[in-house]
């Protein structure tokens, strides 16, 4: 009892003061940055990118990346003749429409996340939540098909450096209780109907955010016949958190967009 | 030199059957065979029974293209002498069936009803021949891993039936749970049959993140497919793009730089730890030990931190590289690296001494979730759930590979097959981290950190082992034209131990399978893929 009471008092506290202060960053491998100035539109990084998020117009000397479909691995930076592509070390990436986080425009089967009337949608919802929830959010985690790299990350919000009950956000076990369902996984064939009656289970009004690169386009699994494209194939989703996995703060920024 | 392998055991082997087996090929440490599929249980069950080679893998390939056949392929450890037996066996295309050795050799249970799944290839005779990997959601007739199976196509939703094992009798009830879990865990469906508090039965539906992954892979580079292999489990990053690298590796023919092989234990070790610290955070908490679990938590991240350090990625991917490793990670932070392992290992042994001077903890974890040593060897349990139930294997030791040939470190043995057990392994296993990767960073020599891969003959094929965090690993590849993989086995720790997760929680109590689980803590990407 003494010896336990002694660690506890030797750790007084762990947690970071992140969002209220800037966490450091500099050993972080972030986004992969493109110098278009040095660049010499050869295609090598666009050939060989796993994931395939790296888009090029050789006429117009345009190139980007896609970065709900990047997995961060830096192969893009390691192989450039040039060294025009550097990893830069941002990882507050979260972004509310999709169209934001692509060089390329978009066209997502069975639905167009891009239709205005779902913005509007959204941003009534967005009001009414922030009107009844305040500052205080139930999560569900749901899982669908990630390679659990997200799911420990997300696990990790609730460890002793995060913390996130700090922030009035829980993590519910009943999607009944939830108000937001966070979802990882490119969505496999077999999770299709669990993530459809999970979403329907959870109370109006609600929010969907989707986490990682598997869940905001399919990554490095879509076009597959077991995957799905990402979640907004399946469901609307509100923000999405880029990243391969993404950070936990990186989630932490994703969920304060999501209230803001 | 070649024949340097073939032992007394393989000898009497290859006399025994000298009728049934056609060919012999030896590749460093592997002897391939190819058999006569009609013999396939006799040879199988004598080299499982009177050699005590455990079945570690058993696959199917479609050979169509080149031969008009498919082949099986048996793979079996000789864990002792650290070389695997390969016995392949030639299938008509038109017959698309085999004899069934589940009733002789019980690990090859999953195996041939996954292949059955995938493949379309029958196991006659077979004890539970129902589906493994389709839901009842997948149409009869359609196998993805047939070379004529489109990747892309979309396969229509049906509705088949699952045939869950039913146990009948007063007072028998079923608990559903999942897929999606209560905790923040992965998805499976757990079906128990409760009597009372005790579980009788309890079947486990996988697969709900099955993504393709070996389907995926088929005519892809060999660069897109190490960035798959390192998604295959997030925890297992490290270990699945090392079993990659060392299969590509295997093939060409290619000794990795001294630098390259010292720092990839590095990394393998400290994913270890941090899977560890992990897990035996997820015990405590999962008995309401809150304060043990947290300090478990604050190791695991002070760990974090290192990876941080090293390789600015928290699950330690783009390291590796077929031939070596990407950049020298490890020069100047040895000195600190050192230091802060030392910390984390002070910290540690309070910690250990703590929870196992708690009565009430020891009571929970004593006698709970108990794996018997003959289920163990039967259905091939790896990893520390094998070492806690008395099987000493491990890849490290019995298949050196990387630098640990030439570190010391100790296999950890415990006999009871408990979660208590379970628990000291793996404690065990961290310290014995920390260890190896102090000794490594003391004696990393200096030099090169990657070999130039040549470009691979098509058709080549070969094994990459090592041992993950839950257990041994093991990737097998065959190549394509223009170094792409025509097929790729993978067979992760997490494949052969949840059978034995069903076993162990059966005469448990309801509360008590959160607890068990934990103390495998397997993996449901890595099984699924």
């Amino acid at each position: 009892m003494f010896k336990m009471m002694k660690k506890i008092m030797t750790y007084p506290r762990l947690t970071q003061d992140y969002p209220k202060k800037p966490l450091d960053s500099h050993l972080f491998v972030g986004s992969p940055v493109i110098d278009e100035a040095r660049c010499i539109f050869c295609g090598e990084c666009v050939t060989r990118c796993p994931s395939t998020a790296m888009v090029i117009d050789k006429e117009k000397h345009q190139i980007g990346i896609n970065y709900d479909t990047c997995i961060f691995c830096g192969l893009c930076a390691e192989i450039c003749p040039e060294g025009a592509v550097t990893m830069s070390t941002a990882f507050e990436l979260a972004q509310k429409d999709r169209r934001l986080l692509r060089k390329e425009t978009i066209v997502i089967e069975g639905r167009d996340p891009s239709d205005e009337s779902y913005i509007v949608l959204c941003n009534k919802l967005q009001q009414k939540i922030q009107k009844k929830f305040k500052r205080s959010l139930q999560i569900r985690e749901i899982d669908a098909g990630s390679c659990n790299g997200c799911d420990l990350e997300i696990n990790a919000l609730n460890n002793p450096f995060n913390d996130i009950e700090r922030l009035g956000i829980h993590f519910v076990p009943s999607p009944r209780h939830a108000d937001m369902l966070l979802v990882t996984g490119p969505v496999t064939r077999n999770m299709e109907q669990a993530l459809i009656k999970t979403y329907q289970a959870a109370p109006d009004p609600k929010l969907v955010v989707a986490v990682g690169a598997c869940a905001c386009s399919g990554g490095i699994f879509r076009d597959c016949y077991a995957t799905h494209q990402g979640v907004d194939s399946i469901l609307p989703v509100d923000v999405y958190i880029p990243g391969c996995p993404p950070r936990p703060q990186a989630i932490i920024n994703g969920l304060l967009m999501a209230i803001k | 030199m070649q024949d340097r392998i073939i032992n007394e055991k393989i000898s009497q082997l290859l006399y025994l059957f000298k009728d049934d087996i056609y060919k012999r090929e030896n590749r460093s440490n592997e002897i391939y065979l190819e058999v006569d599929i009609d013999n396939i249980r006799e040879i199988t069950a004598y080299v499982n029974e009177t050699l005590a080679y455990p079945l570690i893998s058993l696959f199917a390939n479609d050979e169509r293209t080149s031969s008009e056949q498919y082949a099986l392929y048996y793979v079996f450890a000789d864990r002792a002498r650290g070389h695997l037996l390969i016995l392949k066996a030639m299938i008509a295309a038109t017959k698309a069936a085999f004899p069934s050795i589940a009733a002789k050799v019980p690990a090859a249970y999953l195996y041939e009803r996954e292949i059955h799944d995938l493949f379309g290839l029958v196991p006659s005779g077979h004890p539970d021949p129902k589906r493994l990997v389709w839901h009842e959601n997948w149409p009869e007739g359609v196998f993805p891993l047939r070379k004529d199976f489109d990747n892309h196509q979309r396969v229509p939703f049906v509705n088949e039936e699952i045939n869950f094992s039913k146990v009948e009798g007063d007072g028998v009830y079923e608990i559903l749970v999942g897929p999606v879990h209560a905790g923040i865990i992965e998805p499976g469906h757990f079906r128990f049959s409760v009597s009372g508090e005790p579980i009788i039965n309890l079947e486990a539906q996988l697969f709900y993140t099955h993504k393709g992954i070996e389907k995926l892979c088929e005519g892809q580079t060999i660069e897109k497919c190490f960035f798959i292999a390192e998604r295959i489990s997030g925890d297992e990053s490290f270990t699945n793009s090392m079993s990659f690298c060392q299969a590509i590796e295997n093939i060409a023919g290619i000794q990795i730089p001294d630098r390259a092989a010292y720092t990839r234990v590095v990394f393998a070790e400290l994913e270890r730890l941090i899977c560890h610290l992990g897990d035996l955070a997820g015990i405590c908490l999962d008995v309401g030990y809150g304060f043990a679990g947290y300090q478990f938590r604050m190791l695991r991240g002070w760990a974090y931190w290192l990876t941080d350090e090293l390789c600015g990625m928290r699950f330690l991917r783009s390291v590796n590289k077929p031939g070596g490793i990407r950049r020298d990670f490890v020069v100047g932070k040895e000195k600190h690296i050192i230091e802060q392992l030392t910390k984390i290992r002070h910290e540690l042994e309070d910690t250990v001494k703590i929870i196992k001077s708690n009565s009430l903890f020891i009571d929970r974890v004593e006698h709970t979730g108990v794996v018997s040593q003959q289920f163990a060897i039967d259905f091939n349990a790896v990893g520390p759930a094998g070492r806690a139930a008395g099987i000493p294997c491990d890849v490290r030791r019995d298949f050196p590979y990387a630098a640990y040939g030439k570190l010391e470190f100790k296999v950890s043995e415990h006999h009871n097959g408990d979660v208590n057990c379970r628990m000291n392994v793996k404690i065990e296993e961290c310290e014995q981290s920390i260890n190896l990767m102090q000794q490594a960073l003391t004696e990393i020599p200096s030099g090169k950190i990657n070999e130039k891969i040549p470009s691979l003959q098509p058709y080549s094929f070969g094994c990459g082992m090592s041992e993950a965090p839950r257990g041994e690993n093991i990737h097998w590849i065959m190549t394509g034209e223009n170094n792409t993989l025509f097929r790729y086995k993978i067979r992760t720790p997490s494949f052969c131990n949840w059978p034995v997760v069903c076993h162990a929680v059966q005469g448990n109590i309801v509360p008590d399978f959160p607890l068990i689980n934990k103390s495998f803590n397997l993996s449901y990407a890595g099984n699924d893929l």
